[in-house]
């Protein structure tokens, strides 16, 4: 796995942005992601539908691969840390999450996150529906109701979709920012890409697993 | 066999037809006595020789003979691939039965039956049950099932020819396997219009050698007129849909020429374009000219059969949607818009005219482009040498397989030991191992092989007595929505703002609309309000222009057979016979290809090399249909890259392909017959098609049909929201953990089957070594080069690194959408 950077200044702050699903606020020694959608493999299992437990290893594994190379002491998750019931997959998320002593995870409540109070507090997760840690606020979703401040958000996976000469055509994950907010690609590879939603006049960060390009 | 003749039960149906002036056909006859003799067979007969009267009375004459060995309930299993025939043949054959004074009760059970009814029929099945292959298979997913099939005696598959090159066709091959084991004397009968391979159709219906086996052939002929209708002037650069307008004035006077005309496109989206355009260019139509395809409302369809029968209609404008089905007495011409893209379905489409059976069927030919002239010819030439396609039945569909099982399991349950047995027998499982039944047992169990047993899948599971069943009723539920083997695209159904149901819309199109936008729909202009729930709310528009839905999917590509007489007729064209007017119409086409490059003979295999502003174009002609032409392309690009990496634009038609760089692409005389060899073919072809990509693409079917992907259902409420995931996405994801899993297997096998045309793409390399190559260049695009320029689907073949590309591309004036 290859980490690539690329460092952006916000409201006089510098975020790194990762290739890897994750932005990486140093100041705040914090990793802030989005949509780790963990769950979904055992939901689709549990109504028949075969999907390998892998795919959730290898997010852990690229999580716990971020964690330490940055050397982060918390976790803004901007919601969707859980795609649906209690199942299987919690298990294998408490066993990963215990390694982690002194780390500290922040939800904020995404529609996909309707795990009970007491599952969350067993899994030492502070719940929020929405944070301000100044100058940025984290949500799940931005609304016009945060036009006033500079929101971190997620929930759409956006992707971009990128058209050359000859009618080329790619489709690529990437980071959304505009003047008063940034939206995150989805953490979890077993999710798909809206091409269509983009605020306005916003600059696209794509990436692949070994470069990030500036739209 | 005297007794068969003397028997009252062929005496009352003799005497039936005597009363409406008729007589048996020889191969009805001959139909009805075989029957009685115990025989399953094959019914060969062109439609409107009474084909289904062959089987369906040969039940009713066994029956009136030894009424004692039929017992009460279901007799006769009729199933035919479309549910608009259903209707109309239980109409007749409830005619029949009453005049010849029996009291049989023929019902229809298909998706359009209503729930009071189907209930009904649970309770007591109807002598004789018209159904489709999805139906029977959702049949068997019910509990108890095998009580409404003990007493059937006969289960005859109609339009055989329909069904036998698709999974459709697996899935009959499945039920009858099914319904052999509940009923075992059961006599087996296929219906077919005249195919390439016959013997073999006959074969997949009848692998079981317990049977008596025959064959019927009608010797009836129907005969063809196919009248090409030229435009009044040649255009020298051809291309797709130019043609339209100026050719509308001279469809309106053939429709006023009869009583009754289909007008048939190739897709739901042309459809709409012609018919909007014949009520502009007459609006005294308006109320006679109606428009029919898959996507419009069912009842409205319905009205249309309804209203074509009665001859209230003059005209229906349509798609393949009215290529099968009910014989339209007063339809005594047939329009066909664009290449017909086969002889079969050219000849089954003119054949939906001139019904009774000595009239002469009559087909105009419209041209969409002047080079499709050239098709008609070819076409001509076809029917005269009585030259068909074959239908290529499809094989280890494990897909369809994996479905039939867990239809088992939510129905009565299964044995994996007797189960394998039967699917053995099947043809398209003769090849499968007890490896690949295992897995298939695995997956439907445990999720699949390699993988770990997850306590939480629990699709199907072992009974205490050993047999295999879906416990879960969400799980049923959720499996009886998904049985079947056609996939559509994710559509949404359209209905007015205040009530009323249009038809259906592809996701893809309406979600590029924005409300206010206007687009057609069944010949209406509509404006959208919005989309909710699945559903596309609309109201009438007042707007004159609207933009016409694109249907994904829907082009076929050109057939084997057909390109083989386009190649011929073509290399004639510079000298038509005398009574080719098509050729000779095409002369100053044909010429200026011929002045400025080149017009390929029989054995000449044509290059162009064509510099523009756009770039550097490299065209080639094999005429070998859309599919190949992909494979070919990709395989050509790659062969050049390795002379010099580039990035290529490619573009196809069925009649040829484009490669476009923009640098100069290194191709001469010294080279080209090279790049054109057969050597390393299919090395070459893997190393260069996207195979991964191709597979990707054809895995969504399968992943469908295997039930991997739930499908949403159009116009509910429910749409399982968090299960919604994208076959492509479960493809890498497979790709990734479980790459030997079958089903992944299977998506690659089908690319080479069908997408590669493996054999075909061979044949033609063959063709071409033994050719002679001819490599012209122009400064300006050539008559044959044009209409690929204009129309045509395009791919992107890189040999570039991922990275290196988003780079170039962002160096050229990029666009973001």
């Amino acid at each position: 796995m290859v980490i690539i950077e690329e460092v952006i200044k916000v409201e006089d702050e510098f975020l790194s942005l990762t290739n890897q699903r994750a932005i990486h606020w140093k100041r705040k020694e914090a990793l802030i992601l989005s949509d780790v959608h963990i769950g979904k493999t055992a939901h689709f299992r549990k109504h028949g539908i075969p999907m390998p437990d892998g795919i959730l290893q290898n997010d852990l594994e690229r999580l716990k691969a971020l964690i330490i190379h940055f050397k982060v002491k918390q976790l803004l998750i901007v919601g969707d840390l859980f795609h649906a019931e209690v199942n299987a997959d919690m298990t294998t998320f408490k066993l990963w999450i215990e390694q982690f002593e002194d780390l500290k995870i922040v939800l904020i409540k995404g529609n996909h996150d309707r795990l009970s109070k007491q599952l969350l507090k067993d899994f030492k997760i502070e719940v929020e529906t929405e944070l301000q840690i100044l100058p940025f606020v984290f949500v799940h979703e931005h609304d016009d109701s945060h036009n006033n401040s500079f929101t971190i958000s997620g929930h759409t996976h956006p992707g971009i979709s990128i058209k050359g000469k000859g009618k080329q055509r790619l489709k690529l994950p990437c980071y959304q920012l505009s003047s008063n907010q940034i939206i995150l690609p989805a953490f979890s590879l077993f999710t798909g890409l809206n091409t269509r939603s983009q605020p306005k006049d916003s600059i696209c960060y794509a990436f692949t697993d070994s470069s990030i390009f500036k739209f | 066999m005297s007794n068969f003749k003397d028997s009252t039960g062929l005496q009352i149906i003799n005497k039936w037809m005597l009363e409406k002036a008729q007589a048996p056909f020889p191969f009805q006859m001959q139909t009805w006595q075989r029957y009685a003799n115990g025989y399953s067979g094959l019914v060969v007969a062109p439609t409107g020789f009474g084909k289904t009267f062959s089987v369906f009375l040969a039940v009713v004459i066994d029956y009136l003979n030894h009424p004692e060995n039929y017992p009460k309930g279901l007799k006769l299993l009729w199933i035919s691939p479309l549910r608009s025939l259903a209707k109309d043949l239980a109409k007749a054959m409830t005619q029949a039965v009453d005049e010849i004074g029996l009291d049989w009760s023929v019902q229809v059970r298909n998706g359009d039956t209503p729930t009071s009814i189907r209930r009904k029929q649970e309770r007591l099945m109807p002598d004789v049950l018209l159904t489709t292959p999805e139906t029977m298979h959702l049949l068997f997913s019910m509990k108890k099932n095998k009580r409404f099939f003990k007493g059937v005696k006969c289960v005859a598959i109609d339009e055989w020819h329909e069904l036998l090159g698709n999974k459709r066709g697996v899935l009959t091959e499945l039920a009858i396997s099914q319904l052999r084991h509940y009923s075992p004397k059961l006599q087996i009968w296929g219906i077919t219009a005249t195919i390439g391979n016959l013997e073999e159709a006959k074969n997949v219906l009848l692998p079981y050698p317990d049977l008596k086996i025959t064959q019927v052939k009608a010797k009836q002929k129907k005969k063809i007129d196919i009248i090409s209708v030229l435009p009044d002037e040649i255009e020298v650069l051809p291309w797709a849909g130019h043609l339209g307008k100026s050719m509308v004035d001279k469809i309106l006077p053939i429709i006023e020429a009869n009583t009754t005309t289909l007008i048939f496109t190739n897709t739901r989206g042309q459809s709409e374009l012609w018919y909007q355009l014949l009520l502009n260019a007459n609006p005294e139509l308006a109320g006679l000219l109606a428009i029919h395809h898959g996507s419009i409302d069912k009842k409205l369809r319905n009205w249309i059969e309804d209203s074509i029968s009665s001859g209230y209609l003059k005209a229906v404008v349509c798609t393949s949607s009215l290529d099968l089905g009910v014989d339209f007495k007063p339809v005594d011409c047939v329009i066909q818009i664009g290449s017909a893209k086969g002889i079969a379905r050219f000849m089954q489409r003119a054949g939906r005219s001139g019904h009774s059976p000595y009239e002469r069927s009559k087909i105009y030919f419209i041209p969409t482009h002047s080079l499709e002239l050239v098709e008609v010819s070819a076409l001509k030439e076809a029917v005269k040498q009585h030259q068909i396609e074959a239908r290529e039945p499809m094989v280890l569909t494990y897909d369809v397989l994996v479905q039939f099982m867990v239809t088992l399991a939510v129905g009565m349950g299964f044995d994996s030991d007797k189960l394998f047995n039967r699917i053995k027998a099947i043809h398209a499982f003769h090849y499968i191992t007890e490896d690949d039944w295992q897995w298939c047992l695995h997956f439907i169990t445990k999720g699949g092989k390699t993988l770990h047993s997850y306590e939480e899948f629990h699709k199907v599971i072992k009974d205490e007595d050993g047999l295999y069943r879906v416990k879960s009723r969400r799980i049923s539920m959720l499996h009886r929505m998904n049985i079947g083997a056609i996939v559509s695209e994710a559509m949404l159904m359209v209905k007015f703002f205040f009530g009323g149901y249009i038809g259906m819309i592809e996701e893809f199109f309406i979600s590029k609309l924005k409300p206010g936008d206007n687009f057609i729909l069944a010949g209406r202009v509509l404006e959208l309000v919005q989309i909710k729930d699945m559903k596309v709310l609309v109201r009438r528009s007042k707007a004159k222009k609207a933009v016409t839905p694109s249907w994904l999917g829907g082009r076929l590509p050109l057939t084997s057979h057909l390109s083989h007489f386009m190649r011929l007729k073509l290399s004639d064209a510079l000298e038509p016979g005398r009574l080719e007017k098509e050729l000779r119409f095409l002369n100053p086409l044909i010429s200026r290809q011929d002045k400025h490059s080149h017009i390929p003979k029989a054995d000449e295999f044509l290059v162009e090399l064509i510099e523009t502003k756009d770039g550097y174009h490299l065209f080639m002609y094999p005429f070998e249909g859309r599919l190949v032409h992909e494979v070919f392309s990709a395989l050509m690009a790659y062969r050049i890259s390795k002379l010099k990496p580039l990035t290529f634009t490619i573009a196809m038609n069925d009649y040829g392909f484009e490669l476009l760089s923009d640098q100069p692409i290194p191709i001469s005389e010294d080279n080209i017959s090279e790049l054109l060899s057969k050597d390393n073919l299919m090395d070459d072809v893997i190393a260069s098609i996207n195979a991964s990509e191709m597979a990707s693409r054809k895995f969504r079917d399968i992943a469908v049909i295997s039930g991997l992907v739930v499908q949403s259902q159009p116009g509910t409420r429910k749409n399982n929201k968090s299960l919604q995931s994208s076959s492509g996405l479960i493809f890498r994801v497979l790709e990734d953990y479980e790459p030997d899993n079958l089903l992944l297997r299977q998506a690659y096998t089908e690319v080479f089957n069908q997408q590669l045309e493996e054999a075909r793409l061979q044949a033609a390399f063959d063709r071409i070594s033994k050719s002679k190559i001819i490599l012209k260049r122009a400064k300006s695009f050539t008559p044959l080069s044009f209409p690929l320029k204009v129309d045509s689907l395009r791919g992107t073949m890189s040999n570039e690194n991922l990275d290196k590309r988003i780079q170039r591309i962002k160096a050229q004036a990029f666009k973001i959408d």
